[in-house]
């Protein structure tokens, strides 16, 4: 956490206002998708309330607080009232480990932008996020209804099905670059393509030098097992209105509900984050490393301090851009695909993803081994 | 060494938490009906012997503890999948897990 | 009171407390729920003992696998009442209990005796000695893992290959048990 006092208290509000960062998000997170999926859909959307309809969220929540908080009467109380808070938890710990920009040096103090910073990342962002399961399964047990759970053992299912291929398609590109460690990562992500092959060292100019170009395959399969794990469309059987009403949070009204999509979107927040480590350079500007950046900074300012908060500034920048594009994508998938059948998803889980994902590590492993 | 027991974490410290762990697990095997719930115990059991085995890994710098809990880890996955599947056989047939209704071997 | 020690003591009360639960509770979900927190809590055992990686392979096998799969099982069930939890009998309960604790006076006294007598092999004076002897290893996690790894495929492949194989057989296993319509004895 640091050595002195001012290291530490600086560290603990920066995990308190990563936390905040991410519940922040939701409300404009739902903005976007309302008005977005209207525009997609041809219609207004919320436009009333505040300009451009912002304000609407403002409205949503102060009726949400001001809900009757009522539980059904055949209802396990310690489970009906654990799940919704339960759903906040993996999110917020994965995503507090994900590095957001440069670190920060000040005086004589270097403040990384993430949470805490963990050597094996990637394995600990897996485990954390696969004990979403728990509150599906919580939440519809707890409800004591069918459709509760129905869904709730639909949603899991599928929950678990898709963390093998998400863990598998990241194989390939940990093989590539040697570490679990997010930073590193990112920074072996920087500038333009250049791989060695065969004792010469291949660059090109005109590609940055980004995962996807490597790694193609596994960022498809990672990207579609994103959409499974945090139950967006089309993968959002359990949800689904037409066939089981609300699937595990039927029963839930009021602020509760709010609680169950801070976390489906954190999870969407935190796969739209690792989208971008894995296969766009994390918090880099394409074609640019972050040496040039630095001097470009130096040459505005000679203070070490101000050339470092303008390094970390302008990657934060990099990273939210990318960021808010993948939501956005996540977004437009919704209103775009229809929903999938539950025995489609899982047949595409096992038979189709998880070989296709199995096939690229052995491919990634033998170039790897045949070209160095 | 009694009075820095509670400050200066040991080797020993890891072995009792095992141990007592272990205990727990066994107990619960011996004493409860319900078929998931000894299967439980077992895997109760097995993290246990896991904990002693990295204490072990950490404390004499020797990393073969670790492998150890590797395959131990997936062989306990791969039982607790075929113990529920057996479970899951057994409600089928008879409509109970309690395991006081298969006490005699005939059928 | 450093870090590691509160941290050490309170995830040990975290795992003995929840290892208790899943004895007692009668409601079999709750005793899984409580077995997931032990899960979560040797997981972070297994970090303060700086075995991250493997910290990492519980949090995603044992605690999101293996007990989601539990607690899927157990609401298939849909138990509605324990019919009994606990073995009856207070005179075999008392039997079981006695030898259970036969077992773990047993075990602790024989860890707390083996110190004196292991030549200090290992306390912990004995372990700061030997790590001032040894070649100072690098004990950053990255290192740790990747040591893990070169060990692995290296001296125990003959193991790890074993392991596949058994798990394709378990995998098939598994799947022809759930799918068997009854052997000789056919249901009524």
């Amino acid at each position: 956490m640091g050595q002195d006092v001012f290291e530490i208290t600086v560290n603990c509000i920066k995990l308190v206002l990563i936390f905040l960062m991410m519940v922040q998000a939701v409300p404009i997170l739902v903005w976007v998708e309302r008005r977005g999926s209207a525009f997609i859909q041809n219609r207004f959307g919320p436009n009333r309330v505040g300009p451009l309809g912002l304000l609407q969220l403002l409205a949503d929540a102060v009726k949400f607080l001001t809900k009757e908080d009522f539980a059904p009467d055949k209802a396990i109380r310690p489970l009906f009232y654990a799940a919704p808070i339960f759903a906040l938890i993996p999110a917020t710990l994965a995503f507090a480990a994900i590095p957001m920009s440069v670190p920060l040096e000040i005086g004589g103090y270097v403040f990384k932008i993430q949470g805490y910073d963990m050597n094996v990342g990637i394995v600990f962002i897996l485990g954390v996020s696969s004990l979403a399961a728990y509150t599906i399964l919580m939440a519809g047990w707890g409800s004591a209804s069918k459709f509760s759970l129905l869904g709730a053992l639909r949603a899991s299912a599928q929950v678990i099905s898709y963390e093998l291929a998400l863990g598998l398609s990241i194989v390939g590109i940990i093989l590539l670059f040697g570490t679990f460690n997010l930073t590193e990562m990112i920074n072996a992500q920087q500038g333009t393509l250049s791989f060695k092959a065969f004792g010469h060292t291949v660059t090109s100019a005109y590609i940055p030098n980004w995962g996807i170009f490597y790694q193609p395959l596994a960022a498809i399969i990672f990207f579609a097992a994103t959409f499974a794990e945090s139950n967006r469309l089309p993968f959002d059987l359990a949800e689904g209105e037409a066939e089981i009403v609300a699937g595990f949070h039927t029963e839930y009204g009021g602020f509760k509900m709010l609680m169950f999509f801070i976390g489906e979107y954190g999870h969407m927040m935190l796969g739209s984050a690792l989208m971008i480590i894995f296969f766009f350079g994390g918090y880099g500007i394409p074609w640019v490393t972050v040496e040039d950046v630095r001097q470009w900074a130096a040459g505005l300012s000679e203070s070490a301090t101000t050339i470092s908060v303008i390094t970390t500034l302008v990657h934060f920048l990099s990273f939210m851009i990318k960021f808010v594009f993948f939501l956005w994508v996540f977004i437009w998938v919704r209103w775009t695909l229809p929903r999938f059948r539950y025995d489609q998803l899982m047949d595409l889980g096992w038979k189709t993803m998880l070989p296709w994902a199995l096939g690229n590590t052995i491919l990634t492993a033998l170039v790897i081994y045949l070209i160095s | 060494m009694q009075n820095n027991f509670f400050t200066d974490i040991s080797l020993n410290h890891y072995l009792v938490l095992s141990s007592i762990l272990f205990v727990i697990g066994m107990a619960g095997v011996l004493l409860r009906r319900n078929v998931i719930v000894i299967l439980m115990c077992v895997e109760l059991m097995l993290n246990a012997v896991n904990i002693s085995f990295i204490a072990f890994s950490k404390y004499t710098q020797n990393v073969d503890g670790q492998i150890m809990v590797f395959f131990v880890m997936t062989i306990a996955a791969a039982e607790a999948a075929v113990g529920l599947a057996l479970a899951v056989t057994i409600f089928k047939r008879f409509k109970e897990v309690n395991i006081k209704f298969f006490e005699h071997l005939r059928g | 009171m450093t870090p590691d020690v509160f941290l050490f003591w309170f995830l040990a009360l975290l795992i003995i407390g929840s290892g208790l639960a899943v004895l007692l509770f009668t409601n079999p979900i709750y005793s899984a729920l409580s077995l997931a927190m032990t899960m979560v809590g040797v997981a972070a055992i297994f970090i303060t003992l700086h075995a991250y990686f493997i910290a990492g392979v519980q949090l995603i096998v044992y605690a999101g696998a293996v007990m989601v799969l539990f607690v899927m099982v157990l609401m298939l069930f849909d138990i509605k009442a324990e019919i009994q939890a606990f073995s009856s009998g207070k005179i075999s309960g008392a039997i079981k209990l006695i030898s259970v604790g036969l077992l773990s006076g047993l075990i602790v006294g024989g860890i707390i005796m083996g110190q004196k007598s292991f030549v200090g092999e290992l306390s912990k004076d004995a372990v700061q000695v030997a790590e001032a002897q040894k070649v100072k290893k690098s004990t950053s996690p990255d290192a740790a893992t990747k040591e893990l790894g070169m060990v692995l495929f290296s001296k125990h492949i003959f193991g790890f290959e074993a392991l596949g194989v058994l798990l394709t057989v378990i995998a098939v296993g598994t799947v022809a048990l759930a799918r068997s319509r009854g052997g000789t004895h056919h249901a009524k």
